[in-house]
């Protein structure tokens, strides 16, 4: 793998900051502060900030190893071109020293501020996200953000486990959720931007499957999804906000996911249902996890 | 690029020397924060609140 542009001045903070994902880090934030904000003990005020600041680092630390990693695919799509590796801004080996520095960093301070199985699960989710995804699976099958989807789905496991120290039912089946959410989101972004995943040689479902197939199993996962988020309510863990909230929620993704395996386009203009979806799908999970919350405080 | 008239280039070593500059000052400011988060924590796991 081959940096194109040497970058000869020293790293500037912008770039630096453009390598954590900033955007995927919101929803991250959100979700591991929603975890632990629904979890049944509450840390102390500093501890409960430093936990989400170390979910926070830790998702940055993955993200910036993914674009060190990913440097030659990401010149090669016109959505990623821009960033600081391939367009030179920022050296392949500051990159790295970054990133490896920061999840270190995240890890320990994990460690110190909550207890060692919150550290254990941060250092899991970024060693998941880098080897098991980016490394291994990325460009290898379509299966790739199916499996990978599991490095996503960490954060509000890890909020909850900050706050107790323990793994109960309710954070594992959040993580289902987020894990069964991943390929229905993913795959209506790669359905717009196939020609990307193609020229970059990514088997991503809509190049290796077909339009079609990759539409199927969009409607597929989503319906699967939508009952797994319920299903909190009936096995009594949440209260009736968290379930009506998340079934109106379902019934409407389950909605865009039909107009989306109904539609037949190769065009990205004609694209509607699936960029609906897509963006609806970020809507969801920021809806169902605030739902969360307010029941846990509401019906508390 | 466009030069506007007038206006001398930049040297390179000044762009280098106020990235470094800005550099050193994020840095202080990380570890000063850090140090403050440091002590928060520790009474915080001190008296529990």
């Amino acid at each position: 793998m081959q940096m194109t542009k040497p970058a000869a001045l020293p790293a500037d903070w912008r770039d630096l900051y453009a390598l954590t994902k900033p955007r995927v880090m919101s929803l991250v934030v959100f979700t591991a502060l929603c975890g632990l904000l629904a979890a049944p003990a509450m840390p102390p005020l500093v501890i409960g900030f430093t936990a989400i600041l170390c979910i926070a680092l830790g998702a940055g630390a993955a993200g910036a190893l993914n674009q060190w990693y990913e440097a030659d695919l990401d010149a090669k799509m016109k959505r990623t071109a821009n960033r600081p590796i391939p367009s030179g801004r920022l050296n392949r080996q500051t990159a790295l020293h970054f990133a490896v520095g920061l999840g270190f960093f995240s890890v320990i301070l994990m460690e110190l501020a909550t207890n060692w199985l919150a550290a254990v699960l941060l250092a899991s989710s970024i060693l998941f996200y880098v080897l098991i995804y980016t490394v291994w699976l990325k460009r290898r099958t379509a299966q790739n953000i199916v499996i990978g989807g599991a490095a996503g789905a960490f954060p509000p496991l890890i909020g909850w486990v900050a706050a107790t120290g323990r793994i109960d039912l309710l954070p594992a089946l959040l993580f289902a959720i987020i894990f069964l959410w991943t390929p229905p989101h993913f795959w209506a972004l790669s359905l717009f931007v196939r020609s990307d995943y193609a020229a970059a040689k990514v088997p991503m479902m809509p190049v290796v499957a077909g339009y079609a197939a990759t539409r199927r199993q969009i409607l597929a996962y989503s319906i699967i999804m939508a009952a797994a988020a319920v299903s909190p309510w009936p096995l009594g863990l949440t209260g009736w906000i968290y379930g009506s909230v998340t079934a109106v929620l379902g019934v409407i993704f389950v909605g865009f996911a039909v107009a989306v395996a109904r539609n037949d386009a190769t065009e990205p203009k004609m694209m509607g249902p699936e960029k609906r979806l897509f963006a609806f799908s970020i809507l969801y999970l920021f809806l169902l996890f605030a739902a969360l919350v307010a029941d846990r405080w509401l019906l508390a | 690029m466009t030069r506007i008239v007038g206006e001398e280039p930049k040297p390179e070593q000044e762009v280098v020397r106020a990235r470094q500059r800005s550099q050193a000052r994020i840095t202080a400011w990380l570890l000063g924060s850090f140090v403050v988060l440091l002590f928060l924590i520790t009474i915080a796991k001190v008296t529990g609140k």
